[in-house]
């Protein structure tokens, strides 16, 4: 309904209108003959401008396999050898377009065009669909990398063995076991009801988070102090005393 | 008791068809095997009170590494492909589809390029060689990307596109586009290259009424002219000779010819008539020749008329002698007097054609030959087939994956089972006998492999063959079988992708709807296996069978019945006859149900179960669906019917649940450890109704949630200013579907999750005319980033894996999306519970991420459907997704859990075990000096 009332607005003033839409139209259209035929046809039909760029990779490289797609597969335009690309006959509206390339990523765009064909590019924004941030028209495709499609694989160190939770879990009380009795002086007696006092605590209480947040306090808290003497012919005067 | 079954039989997304599901109930008294039962288990998540006060003791712990394993348990669902694993277990294929222009590449003596324009719009270049793709453009589908005409001129090509809409110009060495223009509207009619003095710098363009002369170079116009008497003569060719004149050919019908030449400089007209009264169509029958001879054929005469177009005097007559018994698969060469060229004339689909001159000065040729089957084949001199494509596999229409026959040993063992006992002693040889040859193939087997380990990688070649078939350990190798519009149907090894058999069906009819079953699978093993394909024409209704072996390709034996009357719909029943086929209801449309095969012993079984049968029809033209139940003598009754009013919306499709789909776990652990019980119907059917209005505005989608038995209505939900194309995957408990959301611009993902609550009415067995409780509805939206092609759920044998949706991008990838993801429980605020069930928290807006696109960088062009098979590996689900390309891939959606990974450590694992042993030895010995010197104290 809009387009009809937009032709036949165009048919009552058809001089500026037209002149207007041709500047977006074509280019290079020929004299004489073809005017009428032409803007008949293209009277809401549009060109979609752009070019697009892979940093420091030649263009022959990449044309041959990119696409561009506007609103998925709906309109197709190819990329020129130089990277520039126009996706034609595209109708006033809101499109998103995007260049496809199996090895590198384009951010899409969203294109308005409206009914007399300005164009204007901005950010796409999927939740606030009418939030406007503008992008330069004709587009400025610029590549950001390659895709990453494939994991990397997990490669073994010896870091990554001990900084696991588990093995950190089972070595650090390990640790504490053998070494708090040693940096601890148990024979202080202050220390000793201390010691108490939160043994106390570890072991009525109901609310098991908060034991857990204390052991891993406790944890944390006699890090400094472990590592002091934390590597593994530490533990053997442990087995020495039993 | 009663269960009913879904079966989910085909449904062809063509308005004008009728859509028809079907649906069969059956009384299954007790312990009937089905692969639809659905088996009911209480599960206890609590523990016995003596153990709770120990739960209680270790409980922090515990949390703490229940909190990692979660975190592990969270990672491990983001799968994604290794480096490593590229073209380990994938293969792609690259189509074009049929071929309609071609071009060898000649202004290079030893190029080996050929291009082709195809009716699929898809513009490429093959290697002559090899006949592997250069490169390769994907245009738009439909009339837009239409491709009219291809010139070649140096290394450049020119396309004419989309009715003489556009004109391109592609350079053919990188595949890189040179320049692009819009042309005025008209409809196109031909197109040449013009040339003077030995360079060619024009291109023109000949439309209904008007022609124009471009730029070579950049595409400007030169000129554009009028054609005089455009409304009287119907120009069809444009000829250039290179004398810097083109000559433009108009007939009238039956009555002459009118040929316009124009200057290349200005465009001046000089035109003259030919009386040509027996000639009609000037593309049909006349080419253009050597230096400007205008060659014409008239078939009624048997006789050529040639016309110099330079000299332009009167037309000259040859006689043909032509054997009046034309076989329609020959040539015919004939050679002109005064032509230095000759004339092929063949039955064949010759699509291009080429001689050229030796290094010895004899004349070579190569010809490339598209035949029926869109087979395209490339010959060279002396009758060498060079290399084949099957260009069939382009336009795939549905597909099935067969299991693979054991080997001739398994084979074997296998048998001994079936064999009737003839004695203890017997009995136990051949166990021994048997197992004797299967301990001699496996030892067979472990020298091939050992021998094949020394050997450099890429010389051990595993050539499959039809006569080496046979199922690996884990089934992870398959028969595919594909339907391809044309009605060549291929058998192609999923591991390999090589074709094994090919069969061409004649006369298909163009508009034909395809349904492939399977009747029989390898299990039962002196019976081959069984696959039937229905060919219905979409027009006249009228159906054929086609029965054949998916191993072989073989037409079988079995003769199918003769379909005399139009057919609605065929279901199969999960009924077997005395050989193990599953039987197949064909439903005419006088409401007639006929069986096949309808051996004495299948009647029988369905006049027992007759009145458990149910099925449906979907009528799109009248909005309706209807429910009918069978009756004993194979007539049936209709039980209800839903009509939707066509005048505001439409029914664009209905879907079932696939019925060799398994759900591991009936119900979901909250977080509180109560159970939430899905509401598993296998009935229940997905119908999908678009709005007539198209308006922005006032356009919505709608989902129904049908019981197929009872024809209850489930659920209803309407999407407000929202429009189609609308792709719906039902599975399990849940219903996800895709549209397009007309008021926001973005493509929308919906999920509908049904649950009984948190307890079962009937633990035992689900019966759909026995549920007093509706479901519960759970329904979740988001945003997805990207428009569809296609979407389908993996698929595992038993269904203990979570799954994935698999989704097909007009950017060729296919991402596989974690179902976890489309949830509808997921919250908004994160409470204690739902992180302790694992729950992500809500997001509007779905993630692409390029590591779970399934085909890395091998994108699958205009995919157009996506089929999943379950492997005998429960983590492992074998995909193959097809469109313009077919890619085959496994899946593993909860990462390989029970097979040792690529990357398995055998090192690590080993160097552990001898450290650790060494120590133990070492302290072992250690110990024993300190006890020693313990004891001298």
């Amino acid at each position: 309904m809009h387009l009809e009332i937009k032709e036949t607005l165009q048919n009552h003033k058809n001089a500026a209108l037209v002149a207007a839409a041709w500047c977006f139209i074509d280019i290079e259209t020929g004299p004489g003959a073809g005017v009428t035929l032409s803007t008949q046809a293209n009277g809401d039909r549009f060109k979609i401008e752009g070019r697009a760029i892979v940093p420091g990779v030649k263009t022959q490289d990449w044309v041959s396999e990119a696409r561009i797609l506007v609103e998925g597969e709906e309109y197709v335009g190819f990329v020129r050898t130089d990277g520039s690309f126009a996706v034609n006959d595209v109708p006033s509206g809101s499109y998103v377009v995007e260049v496809v390339t199996p090895t590198y990523r384009f951010e899409p765009v969203r294109v308005d065009i409206t009914s007399k064909g300005k164009m204007r590019a901005r950010l796409v924004n999927y939740i606030k669909t009418s939030e406007v941030i503008r992008q330069a028209y004709p587009l400025q495709m610029r590549a950001n990398g390659p895709h990453t499609y494939f994991m990397k694989r997990e490669t073994w160190g010896w870091t990554d063995f001990l900084m696991n939770p588990m093995v950190m879990m089972m070595v650090l009380p390990l640790l504490i076991i053998v070494l708090l009795p040693k940096v601890v002086n148990t024979n202080d007696p202050e220390m000793r009801k201390e010691m108490e006092q939160s043994m106390n605590m570890l072991n009525p209480n109901p609310e098991l988070p908060d034991v857990s947040e204390l052991m891993t306090k406790l944890f944390s808290g006699s890090k400094g102090s472990s590592k002091a003497g934390s590597s593994s012919k530490g533990t053997r005067p442990a087995v020495k005393r039993r | 008791m009663k269960v009913e079954h879904v079966s989910n039989s085909f449904f062809l997304c063509d308005p004008s068809f009728t859509f028809i599901e079907v649906v069969y109930h059956s009384a299954l008294q007790g312990a009937a095997p089905s692969n639809h039962y659905v088996r009911r288990k209480h599960v206890d998540f609590r523990l016995p009170p003596f153990l709770e006060e120990q739960t209680k003791a270790t409980a922090a712990m515990a949390k703490l590494i229940w909190f990692c394993l979660k975190c592990i348990l969270l990672c491990s669902t983001i799968e994604a492909v290794f480096e490593d694993q590229v073209g380990k277990f994938d293969w792609r294929q690259q189509y074009i589809g049929k071929v309609r222009f071609s071009h060898f590449d000649t202004h290079v003596q030893s190029s080996k390029k050929v291009l082709l324009a195809t009716e699929n719009n898809v513009f490429a270049s093959i290697n002559t060689r090899t006949g592997e793709l250069f490169w390769r453009h994907v245009d738009m589908t439909g009339p837009e990307g239409n491709i009219d005409a291809l010139l070649q001129h140096g290394q450049d090509a020119v396309l004419v596109v989309g009715d003489g809409r556009q004109l391109r110009s592609w350079d053919i060495n990188i595949g890189g586009l040179n320049w692009e223009i819009v042309l005025d509207s008209g409809s196109f009619q031909s197109a040449c290259l013009v040339g003077y003095q030995d360079t060619v710098k024009h291109v023109a363009v000949l439309k209904k009424t008007v022609i124009s002369l471009h730029y070579l170079s950049n595409g400007h116009q030169k000129w554009i002219e009028n054609l005089p008497e455009s409304e009287t003569v119907d120009f069809q060719a444009v000829y250039s000779g290179g004398n810097g004149e083109v000559y433009v050919l108009g007939v009238v019908p039956h009555s002459h010819i009118a040929i316009v030449a124009y200057s290349l400089d200005d465009g001046e007209i000089i035109k003259q008539v030919i009386l040509t009264p027996w000639l009609s169509n000037i593309q049909a029958s006349c080419v253009v020749i050597g230096q400007g001879m205008l060659t014409c054929v008239d078939s009624a005469a048997v006789s050529l008329y040639t016309l110099d177009l330079h000299v332009q005097s009167q037309m000259t007559q040859i006689p043909l002698q032509v054997p009046t018994t034309m076989k329609p698969k020959a040539f015919y060469f004939i050679k002109l007097p005064d032509v230095s060229s000759s004339l092929v004339w063949t039955g064949l689909n010759l699509t291009q054609w080429s001689s050229f001159l030796k290094k010895d000065d004899s004349v070579g040729y190569r010809a490339m030959v598209q035949t029926e089957d869109h087979t395209l084949t490339f010959i060279q001199q002396p009758g060498r087939v060079m290399w084949t494509r099957e260009e069939a596999l382009s336009d795939v229409v549905t597909m099935e994956m067969v299991d693979l026959p054991l080997t001739g040993t398994q084979a074997e063992l296998e048998g001994e089972f079936g064999k009737k006992a003839d004695g203890l002693l017997s009995m136990l040889l051949k166990r021994l006998s048997s197992q004797l040859i299967l301990l001699q193939a496996w030892i067979a087997h472990l020298w091939k492999l050992f021998y094949d380990a020394r050997k450099p990688r890429s010389l051990v070649k595993n050539d499959v063959t039809i006569e080496n078939l046979s199922r690996d350990e884990f089934n992870l190798q398959k028969m595919m079988v594909m339907v391809t519009a044309s009605g060549k149907l291929f058998g192609i090894d999923s591991k390999t992708g090589t074709i094994l058999w090919r069969h061409y069906l004649d006369n298909i009819p163009s508009n034909a709807a395809f349904k492939l079953m399977v009747q029989r699978t390898t299990a039962h093993f002196p019976h081959p296996p069984q696959c039937t394909l229905l060919i219905k024409d979409k027009d006249t209704g009228l159906a054929t069978l086609h029965v054949f072996n998916p191993i072989f390709g073989k037409k079988s034996h079995v003769t199918p019945p003769a379909l005399l009357q139009p057919m609605l719909q065929s279901l199969m029943l999960p009924i077997m006859d005395q050989e193990y086929a599953k039987v197949l209801l064909l439903v005419d449309d006088q409401y007639k149900v006929s069986a096949f095969p309808s051996t004495k012993n299948v009647l029988q079984q369905l006049q027992e179960m007759a009145s458990s049968i149910f099925f449906y029809l979907v009528d799109s033209n009248q909005g309706k669906l209807s429910g009918y139940r069978l009756r004993t003598d194979l007539s049936t009754e209709l039980i209800w019917e839903i009509v939707m009013p066509t005048e505001v919306q439409r029914i664009v499709s209905v879907k079932g649940k696939r019925p060799n789909e398994h759900v591991h776990s009936q119900g979901r652990v909250m977080g509180d450890r109560s159970v939430l019980y899905k509401y598993l119907n296998p009935n229940l059917l997905a119908v999908v109704t678009e709005s007539t209005d198209l308006h922005p505005e006032r356009s919505f989608i709608g989902i129904l949630l049908i019981d197929g038995v009872t024809g209850r209505i489930i659920h209803e939900a309407v999407q407000r200013k929202t429009r189609g194309p609308v792709h719906v995957v039902h599975s399990e408990n849940w219903v996800v579907y895709e549209y397009w959301s007309t008021k926001s611009r973005r493509n929308e993902f919906s999920v509908i999750e049904l649950y009984e609550g948190m307890e079962l009415y009937n633990s035992t067995v689900f019966s759909s005319l026995d549920r007093p409780h509706a479901p519960q509805v759970l329904q979740q939206s988001y945003i997805f980033p990207s428009s569809i092609s296609t979407m389908e759920a993996t698929l595992t044998e038993k269904g203990i894996t979570s799954r994935h949706l698999l989704i097909g991008l007009p950017s060729g990838g296919i991402l596989s999306l974690p179902k976890m993801f489309l949830d509808p429980r997921r919250p908004e605020i994160m409470s204690e519970q739902s992180r302790e069930e694992n729950l992500i928290p809500y997001a509007p807006e779905l993630l692409i991420r390029s590591e779970w696109f399934i085909n890395y960088n091998q994108t699958v062009s205009r995919v157009r459907g996506i089929y999943t098979a379950p492997s005998g590996l429960e983590s492992t689900c074998l995909v193959v997704a097809y469109g313009l390309d077919i890619y085959q891939t496994r899946v593993y959606p909860s990462k390989q859990f029970d097979v040792l990974k690529d990357d398995y450590d055998y090192m690590l694992i080993s160097s552990v075990l001898f450290a650790l042993f060494f120590a133990t030895m070492i302290s072992k010995r250690l110990a024993e000096v300190k006890l020693l010197n313990r004891a001298w104290r």
